[in-house]
């Protein structure tokens, strides 16, 4: 089904100018190119290899080819920078960051990287913003790389949904990661991210020590990476119901781990990075999809390049093409196709395949149901995290690797709290460029707000205890009282009584609620079977009962969120008004008045909601209906690559030429930042390294 | 209620043998001690006396449960982080204490209401309950407390206080206030409120913010929750705060 953010373009002046070799050449000064990306195209024709099957003319040129502009993009682009290549960033956004500056910012690396070490030692940073002492005790930060590789390859630990985050992961990925972690860290530090006390760990990044820290800026009068001020209208803490185009989402209060006046998110860090990467002549062309990679033979030789097509983002409303909040190294390239050729290496940093729906059916034919996007929909548009490294590396002979781990990891997916919105995932706000396509920001009313509602499925039938549906069942996390057992230094790496069944049965924690949403139901028709939407059903008295405040921004028009005064009414206007409601609600109004026999009784014999909290009924009009979304955090499995994070081939060969990083990769169950920002330091450092064509 | 009957089965069960040999505990009184220990001690020492150590102290097979007159001073009075309960009569407190002592100590407790009476009577006289509908806190305390608030627990709790992060990566938590908050809460003292949120929270860091601070954060939450400010602020006093209990209404 095509959505709004899928129309083709829709720009009428495709740039001409760009056909005109002299002319391009001049946007290409503007643009402030530096030698040796731009190409002559003839002179690019003599260089294509005999021993390729057909003659590619090359548009651009740079070292280093990087897909992706996120967390593993630019780190790699920075890296390789500082190491003396040029780099070309190719990112299919409008805006440089990808999920990164959505993010919370938090950061769990470790190895006795340099802000364990600092803590360690009571020091604050380098420029005294962290003013307040540190949170963890000096011995819950003493780490090494053993310790960490141990922990990122423990075999015995079992999250609260009975599943083994570490034991799945490449022994050589998981070396690399660990022995780059400190580095990684000195690195973020050196190119003007800040980071607070240490805090915990999350996401995978084992159980033996603290290894998690956030990045911050201090509220200032002006917005100035070099000094690490943000204003409080860029940090979005002004207003709360408004964003600005520096931080999709609004920045936390950090006076606990940092100090007063810290915010902290992924804006700290990702629009740090990229100042840097900008101020270090890193070049971009965003609004260009990556589709191809470029080797020497079809399944076999090198890699020479990428092939990327304009796909611009353009505002719902005026059509406008959205513009990058910085424009310095930006090659601004309308061209339908262009070929750009990697001298040194191509890395593959274009995210993961959440928002791919087709590829999704890979590890969970129910998640092929596109009613549900990626968590990152209206921020990144439908480019995003569409598989795209995966599926262009499939074309060339790449193997995978970790597909069952999205399967293992505990926020792979789940249903959100958040209500009234397809973007379900994002906090964009008005003020942000890309709030057209939410169009609502949503409600959230945290898991208690479902007991105040019945959920149904899309032909108005419940199919689950609503209490428990959107019950998340936990990381193993530092402190270890989340999923292992004692708590914090009482953790013992590789113990079989962390996995013993008398601890599983004990700590276990999943209702599965998340399965049932997406089961099938009488609305669901061949070949494709899907579940369809999900409906929280209430009556004005649960507006009242919660001082739910049903207005925009939080909810619109824009089929997600429904009012009527009967139920038989509401139901008629979700068919009528929702994107993916594909069949009519038609039990609606049955289950409603089943349900208040249910209140009435003080029993509902079809999930025991009367055991975990009170029932109301839903008999004062006007009634509500407010779209609940199953979303997706990131994905597990991707591209097989190794230690040095290139690509391996189905017969276990690297690929020349090709490296890859982040959610682009499979075999290494660590979540987000961690993840990406080390894979592009090593896939950095080590494409520089590669022989130049 | 289910819950409850097959608790009651299983302390059955569990004093069955010691019973045949001692003094037979009243059973309706050990059904109440239950009761009365779900509703006061369950929320730190947990259902089975497990505790959570070293936070929450087990009360399974502790020494501290010997002596009957040492528990009963403890309840009543407090002891180091444990809030006391001064709203307890005497026939609740030996309900209470035959319980804890019956099912975690030697199984042979059978401690009456007037021997309790008498271990009160030598202690000083408690003043009246109160509930946090007397306006207990200031507006200021308030407003000092949002502060604090947003700082050490806005970003798990939400800034509406209704157990929802702002982040999306993050899971929900327990509201703060209104109805599902008084769920759990209600009879509860804000003593109780105020030790159990100084050993838990914030979760990365228990116990780090000031006693005044945590303080202040209840008074913003019973302000979020309806409940109306009033001209002298909450001490950070345990003994004080015991005597105000949370309602759901007047």
């Amino acid at each position: 089904m095509t959505t709004k953010d899928d129309r083709p373009s829709k720009d009428p002046t495709p740039n001409k100018k760009a056909l005109n070799r002299r002319d391009f050449v001049k946007t290409g000064v503007v643009a402030g190119l530096g030698s040796g990306v731009l190409l002559d195209s003839a002179e690019a024709q003599a260089q294509v290899p005999a021993s390729g099957t057909q003659q590619t003319v090359w548009h651009y040129e740079a070292d280093v080819v990087i897909a992706g502009g996120g967390c593993a993009g630019l780190t790699a682009a920075i890296r390789a920078v500082d190491l003396g290549a040029s780099v070309l960033v190719v990112d299919q956004n409008f805006d440089l960051g990808g999920r990164m500056l959505h993010s919370a910012g938090r950061m769990s690396l470790g190895g006795g990287d340099p802000v364990q070490q600092r803590d360690m030692s009571g020091e604050s940073d380098r420029e005294g913003f962290v003013t307040v002492a540190p949170i963890e005790e000096p011995e819950e930060l003493d780490d090494d790389v053993e310790l960490l590789f141990t922990d990122l390859t423990d075999w015995s630990v079992v999250d609260p949904k009975g599943q083994a985050p570490y034991r799945y992961n490449e022994r050589e990925l998981a070396r690399a990661w660990a022995e780059n972690c400190p580095a990684t860290r000195q690195f973020l530090i050196d190119n003007y991210v800040r980071f607070s006390r240490v805090a915990g760990t999350h996401g995978g990044g084992g159980l033996s020590r603290a290894r998690l820290a956030t990045c911050f800026l201090m509220l200032g009068d002006v917005t100035d990476i070099k000094a690490g001020t943000i204003t409080a209208e860029d940090a979005g803490v002004a207003d709360r119901e408004r964003s600005s185009a520096f931080a999709p989402l609004r920045m936390n209060n950090a006076s606990r781990s940092v100090g007063p006046n810290a915010v902290a998110n992924g804006a700290a860090l990702s629009r740090c990075l990229e100042f840097s990467a900008r101020e270090k002549g890193v070049q971009f062309i965003l609004h260009r999809r990556f589709d191809e990679i470029v080797r020497e033979q079809p399944v076999a030789g090198r890699v020479l390049g990428i092939k990327a097509h304009y796909s611009p983002r353009q505002h719902p409303e005026s059509g406008e093409v959205l513009q990058s909040l910085w424009q310095n190294g930006n090659i601004d390239e309308r061209r339908d196709t262009v070929n750009i050729r990697a001298r040194k290496a191509v890395i593959l940093a274009s995210g993961g395949h959440a928002g791919n729906p087709e590829v999704r059916s890979m590890f969970y034919p129910a998640l092929r149901e596109p009613a549900f996007p990626t968590s990152g929909r209206a921020l990144l548009g439908s480019g995003g995290q569409d598989g795209s490294a995966l599926i262009a590396g499939l074309r060339i002979g790449a193997n995978l690797a970790g597909m069952q781990q999205n399967l293992s990891y505990f926020t792979t997916f789940h249903i959100s709290t958040r209500l009234g919105t397809r973007d379900a995932y994002t906090g964009m706000m008005p003020g942000h460029p890309t709030f057209g396509f939410r169009g609502s920001a949503g409600f959230s009313v945290g898991s208690s707000g479902f007991e105040e509602f019945i959920a149904v499925n899309q032909v108005g039938k419940r199919f689950f205890n609503e209490v428990r549906l959107p019950a998340r069942p936990g990381p193993s996390a530092y402190p270890g009282d989340r999923g292992a057992p004692g708590r914090g230094l009482d953790h013992t790496p590789l113990d079989w009584r962390n996995c013993r069944k008398e601890w599983v049965r004990e700590m276990y924690n999943y209702d599965h609620g998340v399965h049932a949403a997406l089961a099938l139901n009488e609305g669901s028709e061949a070949p494709d079977y899907y579940s369809g939407p999900l409906w929280a059903v209430f009556d004005q008295d649960a507006v009242d009962r919660n001082g739910w405040e049903l207005r925009y921004p939080y909810v619109s028009d824009n089929g997600y969120f429904f009012q009527a005064d009967t139920i038989e009414d509401l139901a008629e206007q979700i068919y009528a008004g929702h994107e993916f409601q594909r069949v009519p609600l038609k039990y609606l109004a049955d289950t409603v008045g089943t349900w208040n026999g249910y209140v009435e009784s003080g029993a509902d014999p079809e999930f025991e909601r009367e055991m975990d909290a009170p029932m109301n009924r839903i008999a004062t009009g006007p009634f509500y209906a407010l779209s609940i979304m199953v979303i997706w955090h990131d994905s597990y499995g991707g591209l097989r690559v190794n230690g040095r994070q290139q690509v391996v081939d189905m017969q276990g060969q690297v690929i020349p030429g090709l490296y890859a990083g982040g959610e682009a990769v499979g075999g290494f169950n660590k979540h987000g930042l961690g993840k990406g920002h080390v894979h592009g330091y090593i896939a950095g450092t080590h494409a520089v390294e590669e022989p130049s064509l | 209620m289910l819950r409850l009957v097959v608790g009651v089965l299983g302390l059955a069960c569990l004093i069955a043998p010691a019973a045949v040999a001692q003094q037979q505990p009243d059973t309706v009184l050990l059904e109440r001690g239950q009761r009365l220990y779900q509703e006061n001690c369950a929320l730190c020492h947990r259902d089975l006396g497990a505790g959570d150590p070293p936070t929450f102290p087990a009360l399974r097979g502790s020494d501290q449960l010997r002596d009957p007159v040492r528990v009963v001073r403890t309840i009543r009075q407090g002891r180091d982080r444990m809030p006391p309960f001064p709203g307890l009569t005497a026939e609740e407190l030996s309900a209470l204490v035959n319980y804890v002592r019956n099912v975690w100590a030697d199984g042979s407790s059978n401690v009456t209401t007037e021997e309790v009476a008498a271990v009160l009577g030598g202690l000083e006289e408690t003043l009246p309950m109160g509930s946090v509908w007397d306006g207990v806190f200031t507006e200021a305390q308030a407003n000092r407390g949002q502060a604090a608030y947003e700082g050490a627990c806005g970003t798990c709790h939400g800034h509406r206080l209704n157990g929802a992060p702002d982040d999306p990566d993050m899971r929900s938590t327990p509201p703060l206030a209104r109805a599902r908050f008084l769920r759990v809460w209600q009879g509860r003292s804000l003593a109780t409120l105020f030790e159990f949120t100084r050993a838990t929270m914030p979760e990365d860091n228990p116990d780090s913010m000031t006693e005044q601070e945590y303080v202040d954060v209840i008074a913003y939450m019973l302000l979020l929750g309806g409940m109306p400010a009033g001209d002298a602020e909450l001490q950070p006093d345990a003994q004080s705060l015991a005597r105000v209990v949370i309602r759901a209404g007047r």
